[in-house]
């Protein structure tokens, strides 16, 4: 099957280093500690975080640091043909381990020591790329809920078909069974925290596939800080308003 | 989980039985409701409901079946509802399914009517394609995203608009086949049958706390509950179902009394609901 | 509508379960038939003979038989014993119900087991009746067994996938209550009174009381109440189909005198159980 055109235009109308479009909101889930809706295109992750609480399970408390927990769950409709699968299934098992190791790198664990942070993410729409949404979509919960953080974690995928290095496959170009490397990095320090790839891929292409993935990556970086300095401000207008209103208050 | 000092449990009382709820409500106020339909684009239909911190998704999605051996002449349709981990800890793991096959066996009741079809929300002989051999299923699924009470009227009303919002490919038989074999049918892409929902019933929920009922309850409102009435009233006022969801037991006079407050509740909750429909799906016609 | 005799069906001399593979059944009602009588040659408003009996499983706290036409329910009752550890503090005591079918319940063999639905529903039925405040920190189990089910078309239909599962059978459901509640009188479990139940079928705009399968599948409405006759108080209240409101008054009236006589029956099951034991 031909996934890049002779034009050099994906199936979906994008070139091959062009992401999809990207959408986030914060706070969307009222009673969560932070809560965020990250989207991918059509794939279209909810985000929330619970904590830092109590640890409710006593024997897994730790003195030194806290624990972070992570549940993937996917909507019954969120795929194409309706599924319904049992919770905890081993692909979301392995996904929730997944993010869950690469949030707790970059959470400041120690300073929360005997406490317990819960990430659930909620996958609404699937079209590829649930990995790399959920996990920004975990970063912006996490840092909706103000939990403390080493830098964000970004993460983006890209895969080689055609011979040709393609950012952020969608669900069509996933199946198609080539390699898919996702890839997590920490921008600020410019760290990778994660990296996958099934399939193998000579060594040299991976090398351009992973600074693909890491490009994207990077785009994610600045898209989320957008979106964090835009909330910034908007806290910012409203505790103008309160200064104001309150001076207007003394005035009087 | 609430946990509600004495004192804060002694405001919500008090304010019910004041006409004056802790969010500045009177007994029969909904919050503000929020409709948006087309939110999942892969499925046949679908609507994100919002009512107040309650957040609810409902799809509906088509396949082709074949009827059941008992009701050759009538499709078929599921209600799911699942309630995801992100709007309360304690659904982590299994630990939603209670609540979430509580809700599911509710909406069904609700929204299904009689063994006959009398009642039904959804016509299920306009399901079928060929009697005897092809049908229309319909799953409905239902997500809870955020709760803060009142669960089922939110999913009840999220069912109704994804429905309006549902269209169903018209389906071509290809030719008469043999009477045992299966016939070839062609699914249409571009024209949809749009589903009538006129019939589709509003469920409202009274929650009695003290010696008042209250409309669309709060999670702390419900915790202080003794003892809830789930009924679904349709266009024409009658009751399409009713179930009532534990607590201590009722007088039939408060029942009877119930069901005429639930009669004149629902009715704006229907108008309300169909004018939000109405412009939700005008917006999804104009992006 | 006609007292119930108490007496054992067991005697019957021939005895023939429903015969799943018949395809054609006749009609069960057409609309100008008024006196027309119900598969079972009952009138319309008048209930299957109900037989209790307390005492059947000797290890339980407390347990009762209940036999309502083919219909035939064990109930046992544990507790109140410790809650399990893992569970929070409550201050009032926990009811935990369950549901089961037997193997051979249903004319088609081993379609039971578990009946989720069921158990909450017997939860919500009886756990307003119960007085909970006096046994805190404690769970009072209480486990249903359907040795023969007698008027619910869930099994009869073979379960080829998940939406075969729709149909709301009402049937049993009632038989289960009723005889719950006597169990945890048996089992000595402060209660504020029996919690009797009673199902109507809705065909046209006739009430069936007590439907039987063949019924229920061709009902246009049903409702079921389970309610405290001495209390005069609904504890739980199912209703599924389209009711006007003057109907359903009707239906509802109906349910509530015919629990009101369910209520004396088991009452008196209860008093015979108590006088055997003094004697």
């Amino acid at each position: 099957m031909e996934f890049v055109s002779p034009e050099g235009l994906r199936l979906d109308g994008r070139r091959p280093t062009e992401m999809r479009q990207l959408r986030a909101e914060i706070g969307n889930v009222a009673k969560a500690d932070g809560s965020a809706v990250f989207e991918m295109g059509n794939t279209k992750v909810i985000a929330a975080v619970y904590g830092p609480r109590e640890v409710q399970n006593k024997s897994q408390q730790m003195s030194d640091q806290a624990l972070v927990r992570c549940e993937y769950s996917m909507a019954n409709f969120s795929t194409g043909d309706r599924m319904r699968k049992p919770k905890g299934d081993r692909r979301s098992t392995e996904i929730s381990l997944v993010i869950r190791q690469t949030m707790e790198a970059c959470i400041l664990t120690h300073l929360m020591p005997r406490s317990q942070i819960d990430i659930f993410v909620q996958v609404l729409q699937a079209d590829g790329g649930t990995r790399s949404a959920c996990i920004n979509a975990a970063t912006l919960a996490l840092q909706d809920a103000g939990i403390p953080m080493r830098d964000i974690v970004t993460s983006c995928s890209a895969g080689y078909l055609n011979s040709t290095p393609l950012l952020d496959l969608n669900y069509v170009e996933d199946s198609a069974g080539g390699p898919d490397v996702t890839v997590g990095i920490l921008p600020t320090l410019d760290k990778v925290t994660l990296l996958q790839m099934d399939a193998k891929l000579p060594t040299n292409t991976f090398e351009d596939v992973m600074q693909l993935a890491i490009e994207g990556c990077k785009a994610v970086a600045n898209y989320i800080r957008e979106v964090r300095k835009f909330l910034l401000i908007a806290v910012d207008i409203v505790g103008l308003c309160l200064v104001i209103k309150f001076r207007i208050t003394f005035v009087f | 989980m609430v946990g509600l000092s004495e004192g804060e449990q002694e405001f919500i009382k008090g304010g019910i039985a004041q006409d004056l709820r802790s969010d500045g409500r009177k007994r029969y106020t909904y919050r503000p409701i929020y409709v948006e339909t087309g939110v999942i684009p892969q499925a046949n239909g679908s609507a994100r409901v919002r009512m107040g911190s309650t957040d609810v998704i409902a799809s509906v999605k088509a396949e082709l079946g074949r009827p059941s051996a008992m009701q050759p002449d009538k499709g078929k349709v599921a209600i799911f509802v699942d309630c995801s981990p992100t709007a309360e800890p304690t659904f982590e793991g299994r630990g939603g399914e209670e609540l979430s096959a509580e809700l599911s066996s509710a909406l069904q009741h609700c929204l299904l009517g009689g063994k006959s079809g009398a009642g039904a929300g959804i016509d299920l002989s306009s399901l079928v394609v060929v009697e005897g051999k092809v049908c229309w299923d319909l799953y409905i699924d239902g997500l809870v995203i955020s709760s803060d009470g009142n669960l089922l009227d939110a999913l009840g009303a999220a069912i109704k608009a994804a429905l309006s919002n549902t269209g169903i490919p018209s389906v071509h038989v290809a030719a008469e086949a043999a009477s045992d074999e299966q016939p070839e049918v062609d699914i249409s892409d571009e024209e949809f049958l749009q589903f009538d929902t006129s019939g589709v019933p509003v469920i409202t929920t009274l929650t009695k706390v003290g010696k008042h009922y209250i409309v669309d309850a709060t999670l702390e409102e419900e915790s202080q509950m003794s003892s809830a009435v789930s009924i679904s009233i349709n266009r024409q006022g009658h009751i399409c179902g009713m179930i009532k969801r534990g607590g201590v037991g009722l007088d039939p006079s408060v029942i009877l009394d119930m069901i005429s407050v639930a009669n004149f509740v629902s009715r704006q909750l229907m108008d309300k609901l169909d004018s939000e429909i109405a412009a939700a799906d005008a917006d999804e016609d104009e992006s | 509508m006609a007292a119930k005799p108490s007496t054992t069906t067991t005697a019957k001399a021939t005895y023939s379960p429903i015969d799943p593979t018949r395809k054609t059944r006749p009609p069960i009602f057409s609309g100008s038939d008024v006196d027309w009588l119900r598969p079972d040659s009952r009138g319309f408003h008048q209930c299957r003979p109900a037989f209790f009996r307390t005492g059947a499983v000797n290890s339980a706290s407390g347990s009762a038989y209940a036999e309502f036409g083919n219909t035939k329910v064990i109930v046992s009752v544990f507790g109140p014993r410790e809650s399990k550890k893992a569970m929070m503090y409550s201050n009032i005591g926990r009811l935990n119900c369950n549901v089961s079918y037997t193997t051979f319940a249903t004319p088609i063999r081993g379609q039971g087991s578990d009946h989720k639905d069921f158990s909450s529903m017997l939860h919500k039925a009886l756990e307003g009746a119960i007085i909970l405040e006096t046994f805190p920190k404690t769970t009072v189990d209480v486990f249903a067994l359907v040795l023969e089910s007698g008027g619910s078309i869930r099994f009869l239909v073979k379960q080829v996938d998940e939406l075969d599962t729709l149909w709301f059978a009402v049937g049993d459901l009632p038989v289960v209550i009723s005889c719950a509640s006597v169990a945890l009188a048996d089992a000595g479990i402060m209660m504020y009174d029996l919690v009797a139940s009673v199902s109507v079928s809705c065909l046209g705009k006739n009430l069936l009381i007590d439907p039987v399968l063949e019924e229920e599948s061709y009902q246009d409405g049903s409702l079921m109440i389970a309610c405290m006759p001495s209390r005069y108080e609904v504890t739980q209240l199912t209703v599924t189909g389209e009711w006007s409101t003057p109907h359903f008054n009707e239906a509802m009236q109906l349910c509530l005198d015919a629990s009101a006589k369910l209520g004396k029956i088991m009452r008196s099951c209860l008093k015979e159980a108590a006088s055997d034991e003094q004697e």
